[in-house]
């Protein structure tokens, strides 16, 4: 009995540790398209593979943010209206998921709010206003939740300048956010190794436009 | 042990694995590239190339789920058997109905909202047009089935009369959606485009949950919670107005007041009106929402208005001889809404609203006048089976009391004449979506009225077939009714609802940023109220009547960079025979051809919005009573070029000016006659138009919110 009990263990134990490895394994390879994809082709297999790992993995919010980031680049790279807004509503559907597993997520937060960003330039001049002005809030909300985020700092800075430019502006106020981000890129460390590492190159764009 | 555990471990991986593989298509038998398939619940899967095909291992084993999802198609899901034998699965994704190239009911409909849609119209569209002076009929007016009728200000569809277009407000109807104005001067909407998140204009064959209304339905939707404090200043030429608007984690609260006072600007600007005293008003206004549980959204508005004005109206023979009218107006408008969904299928709404309107006239110091106070409760289910069936069924009670007084001048006493009117209804309707090409809509609306005890009930149906990506074709019919206007009523109650039948065919075609569409109409007017042997104080049901009509409207917001045009026309042949006409004629509110262009251009150099409007009518009807035949005469043609201006130097500041019919036109909406022939026999005439015939706005905005860029454009 004793052999039968502690085998049955050491099953459950291996198949946990196999499954864990499996699960970085995979999401590690994953993360690596979608950081490097640059065509809606690359993207959507690691789109679709983060959702079947999110599927599986039913208390991990890390793939359902990869997943989310992936149609919001997928967002990006169309050229059709209707198509971005399949995407972006991909992506929010995505969220959402997340935030039912961690709702406390500051960069779950950030990336919503980059999904309303990618909104307004769908048609500016109809969502402007609206969308805009949730994009801020968002920004801001995720940096309530963690005020070291150099996301959700970088993104508030790009809303900012391109508020500023708009009205032709003083862009001190965004050049000052986006300086800040820089810096948490740098001293910003999460404990979660699947934690997302992007937006330093984003921002050093972003602070080309600063003297 | 660790023997054990590798034992373990490779019995583990010497599971048979079971190979699945298929091609993934759509309805059209096109391949579906970068479909995600898998197993439920596990790692196991792949993404469909380019011809479709897919093909993966998997380890799991027994009865499972596979499931074929892509972005804009419905998920697909299909049990299999995982027993080491190869499993070949073929399949079809349905496209899903909501996505923006699906078809949509659109004969008779502009609609203007859900953003994500393509819509011949954004919300933003009613607000900055140049010329509408942020008024939405004014707006409205630049679309096809309007007619301009410049002394009104009201909507004027397709032959039909000012009375015949009907507001609702989140489904709850408006009983006087227009504020008090002068005799002949423009009235103005009550309500301010900025309150709402979506307009639906239907100029015919509208669902079977509006009722009361022969010609047309102007739906609007509230916005919802708002997102952010902020406080909105306006300093206008005419008066000035504060909004405030406070958010909570579920709830939002907005309050406005405004202030409107003409008398400053026309001390500037001369008018054909002798004023006493011009327009002043002091309006109130307030919003609250909040969620309920977890799903549930509870809207409350409250609107209340005083506006008085008072002038002299010359005598047409004798123009020193003159009557002084002071006209103070009270309005009051309540209204709740309540949405709750209550599992994934259903969803259950409902609302209450209240009207209160007096109008109090005083004609030399002789008081006569009217009141109107209404409810409106309504009670409606809806069930939606999943994306290709939907059913709802709802029923409404609307009550009326109106009370018309006058000052009997010999008796001294006030005399009264009322009404009570209850109208009673149900409707049903059902939406069914075919292939994703073909929808329609059909459903019913049944009426009980008090006053004459008649009950009916009208068909309602709609269609629209889209055979490609593009072009749309669509056809409406419906059966309408509603009350006639007060003043008959009042005499006699037991008058018969008028009533009209419309059908529609329309063809449209929108991508992003253009829309062409075309329609064609017929209507048929029957039981309206007509005065018999030209006795108006005898009143039946005998008049009838008929319009019909082409309308083209084009908008283009892709050609031009940071330009955006429509052009709308509409060519309209109506006659109807009713009131006081002696024969059927062209009603005095009709004009043939009706042509609007629209233009707005954003300069970003110049942070300046520019908007123009020309708008063209030709000629209206009225009888010369110098000239035997009725309603033969017309009027000039009208011409309007209005422009508008939004600059915005910071981002939560603008200066807006706006000025209408810039080319100084005189134009003229029709003639009054004097009642009496003058002494060589002949009738005098005077000219009803504009009060100026320009009429320049000047105003800044002034947002104060913790988000800087947040500014009053949407609201102006």
């Amino acid at each position: 009995m004793k052999t039968v009990a502690l085998s049955l263990f050491l099953f459950i134990q291996i198949s946990v540790l196999a499954n864990d490895a499996k699960y970085k394994e995979q999401m590690a390879k994953q993360i690596q398209i979608v950081y490097q994809a640059e065509t809606i082709e690359e993207l959507q297999p690691a789109v679709n593979a983060l959702d079947r790992i999110a599927s599986a993995e039913k208390t991990k919010w890390e793939p359902y943010y990869y997943s989310a980031f992936g149609s919001l680049m997928m967002a990006t790279h169309s050229t059709e209206a209707a198509k971005k807004d399949g995407y972006l509503d991909a992506a929010m559907a995505a969220i959402e998921n997340a935030k039912k597993i961690n709702a406390n997520e500051s960069e779950l937060i950030a990336l919503e709010g980059f999904v309303y960003m990618i909104r307004v330039t769908v048609d500016p001049a109809t969502r402007g206003q609206q969308y805009s002005s949730l994009a801020f809030q968002t920004y801001n909300k995720a940096l309530n939740m963690n005020p070291e985020n150099p996301r959700a700092l970088s993104l508030l800075a790009q809303m900012q300048l391109g508020t500023a430019r708009f009205f032709g502006a003083s862009t001190e106020e965004a050049c000052g956010t986006a300086k800040k981000a820089l810096e948490k890129f740098d001293t910003f460390k999460s404990e979660n190794p699947l934690a997302p590492v992007w937006g330093k190159g984003m921002t050093q764009g972003l602070l080309k436009n600063c003297k | 042990m660790k023997i054990l555990a590798a034992l373990i471990l490779v019995s583990s991986c010497a599971f048979a694995q079971t190979k699945v593989s298929g091609v993934v298509k759509d309805t059209q038998g096109e391949a579906v590239i970068g479909a995600n398939v898998m197993i439920k619940d596990s790692y196991d899967g792949t993404s469909s190339d380019a011809e479709g095909k897919f093909s993966f291992k998997t380890d799991e084993k027994g009865e499972q789920i596979l499931v074929a999802t892509f972005v804009g198609y419905k998920a697909y899901s299909q049990a299999i058997a995982l027993e080491g034998k190869d499993v070949v699965v073929n399949i079809v994704l349905e496209e899903e109905a909501n996505v923006l190239d699906g078809v949509t009911i659109s004969a008779g409909s502009f609609t203007a909202g859900e953003e994500k849609r393509r819509t011949v119209l954004k919300p933003l569209d009613i607000a900055m047009t140049a010329g509408a002076t942020a008024d939405i009929a004014g707006a409205l007016n630049t679309l096809p089935g309007t007619q301009k009728v410049g002394e009104s200000g009201r909507l004027f569809v397709r032959g039909g009369d000012g009375n015949e277009t009907r507001t609702f407000i989140d489904g709850m109807v408006v009983l006087d959606a227009y504020g008090a104005a002068a005799p002949n001067t423009p009235s103005r909407g009550r309500f301010m485009p900025f309150m709402f998140k979506g307009t639906s204009f239907s100029t015919g064959g509208y669902s079977a949950e509006y009722g009361q209304a022969i010609s047309s339905a102007l739906v609007l939707n509230s916005k919802d919670k708002a997102e952010s404090n902020q406080t909105d200043i306006g300093i206008l030429s005419v008066g000035a107005d504060v909004a405030h608007t406070q958010v909570w984690k579920r709830s939002s609260l907005s309050g406005k007041i405004q202030y409107t006072d003409i008398r400053p600007y026309f001390g500037l600007i001369d008018q054909r009106i002798d004023w006493i005293t011009p327009p002043q008003a002091l309006e109130g206004s307030a919003a609250y929402r909040t969620q309920v549980g977890k799903e549930g959204m509870l809207k409350l508005y409250g609107n209340f208005n005083r506006s008085s004005m008072q002038l002299y109206n010359h005598d047409i023979l004798d123009p020193a001889k003159k009557q002084s009218y002071d006209l103070t107006n009270t309005y009051h408008y309540g209204n709740a809404s309540y949405l709750q969904p209550l599992n994934e299928n259903w969803n259950i709404r409902g609302g209450f609203s209240y009207t209160y309107n007096e109008n109090a006239i005083l004609l030399d110091g002789k008081p006569i006048g009217e009141r109107e106070s209404g409810t409106h409760t309504k009670v409606v289910s809806e069930y939606a089976a999943n994306e290709n069936l939907e059913w709802r069924m709802g029923g409404e009670v609307i009550q009326r009391n109106y009370e018309a007084y006058q000052l009997n001048t010999t008796t001294q006493e006030s005399q009264k004449v009322f009404f009570h009117e209850v109208i009673s209804s149900g409707f049903t309707e059902a939406q069914v979506l075919l292939h994703t090409k073909f929808i329609t809509k059909a459903g019913g609306r049944f009426e009980h009225n008090s006053l004459t005890n008649a009950v009916s009930v009208d068909p309602r149906l709609s269609v629209a077939y889209k055979p490609g990506k593009k072009g749309q074709f669509a056809f409406a019919y419906g059966m309408f009714r509603q009350s006639p206007k007060n003043q008959y009523v009042r005499l006699n109650p037991a008058l018969q609802s008028e009533k009209a039948e419309h059908f529609i065919l329309n063809y449209q075609v929108i991508t992003d940023r253009k829309a062409f569409r075309v329609e064609v109409y017929y209507k048929q007017y029957n039981n309206l109220v007509k005065f018999v042997n030209g006795n108006a104080n005898n009143l039946n049901n005998a008049g009838n009547g008929y319009a019909r009509g082409v309308e083209l409207f084009w908008r283009d917001s892709e050609t031009i960079k940071n330009v955006d045009y429509w052009l709308s026309y509409s060519y309209l042949d109506t006659e109807r025979d009713y009131i006081n006409y002696p024969a059927a004629a062209v009603p005095t509110f009709a004009s043939k051809h009706n042509f609007s262009a629209v233009y707005k251009h954003f300069i970003s150099a110049l942070k300046t919005q520019v908007g123009a409007t020309y708008s063209y009518s030709s000629g209206r009807p009225y009888t010369n009573p110098n000239n035997t035949q009725f309603n033969s005469d017309r009027t000039p043609d009208y011409h309007d070029l209005s422009v508008n201006f939004a600059y915005l130097p910071k981002p939560n500041l603008i200066i807006y000016f706006s000025c209408t019919n810039l080319l100084n036109n005189d134009n003229i909406f029709g003639y009054q006659y004097s009642d009496t022939p003058a002494n060589d026999g002949l009738y005098k005439s005077r000219a009803i138009q504009q009060p100026a015939n320009q009429f320049v706005f000047l105003g800044v905005f002034i947002t104060l919110s913790k988000n800087k860029s947040v500014n009053q454009l949407p609201n102006l």
